[in-house]
């Protein structure tokens, strides 16, 4: 079992591996961590994920672009990869789900993969359905794995007219779960207009965007 | 369309030309499927002159989109059929892999993909007495269009040989499609119309494109200047704000063309380009599509206000593609807004 001190030196190691986009060294980490007694668990979400999330920071404040942030997703999954098996499984059942795609008639799916990244690395259950997915897709695979929240993205104006239509058909199944929208041509007050619960204008901020409107609606919920 | 070649000429106009990448919105207008626009050469010529004529656009009309280059160079492409889809796309990708990319060639440029197409849509150009014009991907683009992007950007971090072995590929085939097409209408009639949206600082740092696109961007201006070609028209999508400078490198002809996504600011556009481009944009595709008529009429506005002093002249235009669903009132308020404001004198 590792001290107090070595954990804390394995987790920033885990940390400095994703940020500098090191998978060799966040496989490596990730391997350590497990031989050394420590938790699968804490080591994903106390590096690898913290790690993801000054990512995220610097991508949202353009000091990372999309290669970077690609490569540094690489060292997290490098990691993941690793430690994700070693997850006892009550751990992995108490995490959020989300499922996510870019929605029917677009085929850019590159806002959505990083956003994928970015849930992934928060260590939420993501089920990505990919790009031009059927509008029905959405709230099918919501109700098949009971999520609690759908994202859709868009890069067209014209396939971003189906997002409306999808809301609906989520909430018609269960009106508790959060609908996120994101994309180009998206904006707070289309966001609204079409019924969802959040907006985000980039997949740096998605995951806390989210956790908020989630914490948002839990609270009207109670009231 | 006396305007747009009255400001090529460096002659005075009357007032501030309108000027539109319009595709699906025309299609639309006229009643054709919005597939029509992209793969019938004629029926898009006509549905762009016909809703040029109703909206009063001096430019035009242009055939093409983003997603050029991936049929160019082998992969398909598909064609917009569903309610929801707005543009081609591309079925698969010409690369996928460093074997790949070995073994790509050169397409035929009187063969591949769209030019067939592209190239009787000129004739049209031609026969109607407009400019030709011949839409093509920046470099950047187009091998971002033959491999996914995100596997150029591994690349140019990872590999940086293979990023510049498929750059080196799209520039040539620019320079081949150029020279092809001055060989056909004669250099001087031809004017370039080269989009590089995903060199934007949404994908790439200003770092990444000073070493991944400007050497090519540099290169392939300056042949095609070379070969006679007057004017080329850059379309600079997307956020680009930190790219100015360096873009501001690139010969773009006397003047050159430049247009802008609406994140960037056209006064910063200006201080960079005015000296030697005609500038042109920047009202936000989103609220042409789902703003109210007073808000676009309001930008427009500001736009004119903004840029119509610029040195070599400014014309009015979205940021992007006419969103093809925008209420045709939104549409006609880019007009109004330069009746208002637009006339010089």
């Amino acid at each position: 079992m590792a001290s107090k001190e070595r954990t804390q030196e394995i987790f920033k190691a885990l940390y400095d591996a994703v940020v500098a986009y090191d998978e060799k060294a966040s496989a490596e980490l990730s391997q350590t961590a497990l031989e050394e007694g420590i938790e699968a668990y804490d080591a994903v979400m106390n590096g690898l994920s913290a790690g993801m999330e000054k990512v995220g920071q610097l991508y949202a404040s353009h000091e990372y672009f999309v290669p970077q942030l690609l490569l540094c997703a690489d060292a997290l999954y490098a990691g993941l990869e690793i430690l994700k098996p070693h997850i006892k499984r009550h751990e992995e059942e108490a995490k959020l789900k989300i499922v996510l795609g870019t929605v029917e008639g677009d085929i850019h799916d590159i806002g959505k993969n990083l956003v994928k990244i970015m849930f992934d690395a928060a260590g939420w259950t993501v089920y990505d359905l990919g790009r031009d997915v059927k509008i029905e897709r959405f709230a099918e695979e919501q109700e098949r794995t009971a999520s609690d929240v759908v994202a859709l993205s868009a890069l067209m104006t014209t396939s971003m007219l189906a997002m409306p239509t999808i809301v609906k058909m989520v909430k018609a199944v269960n009106p508790g779960v959060a609908v996120m929208v994101g994309g180009a041509p998206l904006t707070p007050e289309i966001a609204k207009q079409y019924g969802a619960d959040g907006y985000a204008s980039n997949a740096g901020e998605a995951v806390r965007e989210t956790v908020s409107v989630i914490a948002s609606m839990k609270g009207t919920q109670a009231k | 369309m006396e305007r747009v070649n009255s400001m090529l000429l460096r002659q005075p106009v009357d007032r501030v030309p309108l000027y539109h990448f319009m595709f699906g919105f025309c299609a639309r207008n006229v009643g054709y499927p919005i597939a029509d626009i992209y793969k019938d050469p004629e029926k898009s010529f006509m549905a762009q002159l016909w809703t040029f004529e109703q909206y009063g656009i001096d430019g035009g009309p242009d055939f093409g989109y983003a997603s050029y280059g991936g049929w160019e160079f082998g992969a398909d492409i598909e064609f917009p059929s569903s309610e929801w889809e707005q543009a081609p796309s591309h079925g698969s990708f010409a690369v996928q892999s460093e074997e790949d990319l070995g073994r790509l060639t050169l397409p035929d440029v009187k063969r591949a993909g769209m030019l067939p197409l592209a190239l009787e849509f000129s004739r049209l150009q031609d026969k109607f007495g407009k400019p030709i014009s011949i839409v093509l991907g920046g470099g950047f683009t187009i091998a971002g269009n033959i491999c996914p992007v995100e596997k150029l950007c591994r690349w140019m971090i990872k590999k940086p040989e293979l990023a510049h072995q498929l750059l080196r590929l799209a520039t040539d085939h620019i320079l081949e499609v150029v020279q092809y097409w001055a060989d056909t209408f004669g250099a001087a009639r031809v004017i370039p119309n080269i989009w590089e949206p995903l060199a934007s600082n949404d994908i790439i740092s200003p770092q990444q494109f000073e070493l991944f696109v400007l050497p090519y961007l540099k290169q392939s201006s300056q042949k095609i200047l070379g070969l006679g070609v007057k004017h080329i028209y850059y379309h600079i999508c997307g956020e680009q704000n930190l790219n100015l400078p360096y873009w501001a490198q690139v010969p773009m002809g006397n003047p050159g063309i430049v247009s802008f996504g609406h994140q960037v600011d056209l006064t910063g556009a200006i201080k960079y380009f005015g000296d030697r481009c005609i500038i042109v944009g920047n009202i936000d595709p989103t609220v042409i599509h789902n703003g109210t008529p007073r808000q676009v009429y309001e930008l427009c506005r500001q736009c004119i206000e903004q840029a119509k002093y610029a040195p070599r002249g400014y014309m009015l235009m979205s940021g992007c593609e006419v969103p093809p669903m925008s209420p045709p009132y939104n549409v006609y308020m880019m007009k109004k807004a330069i009746n208002d404001f637009g006339w010089y004198g």
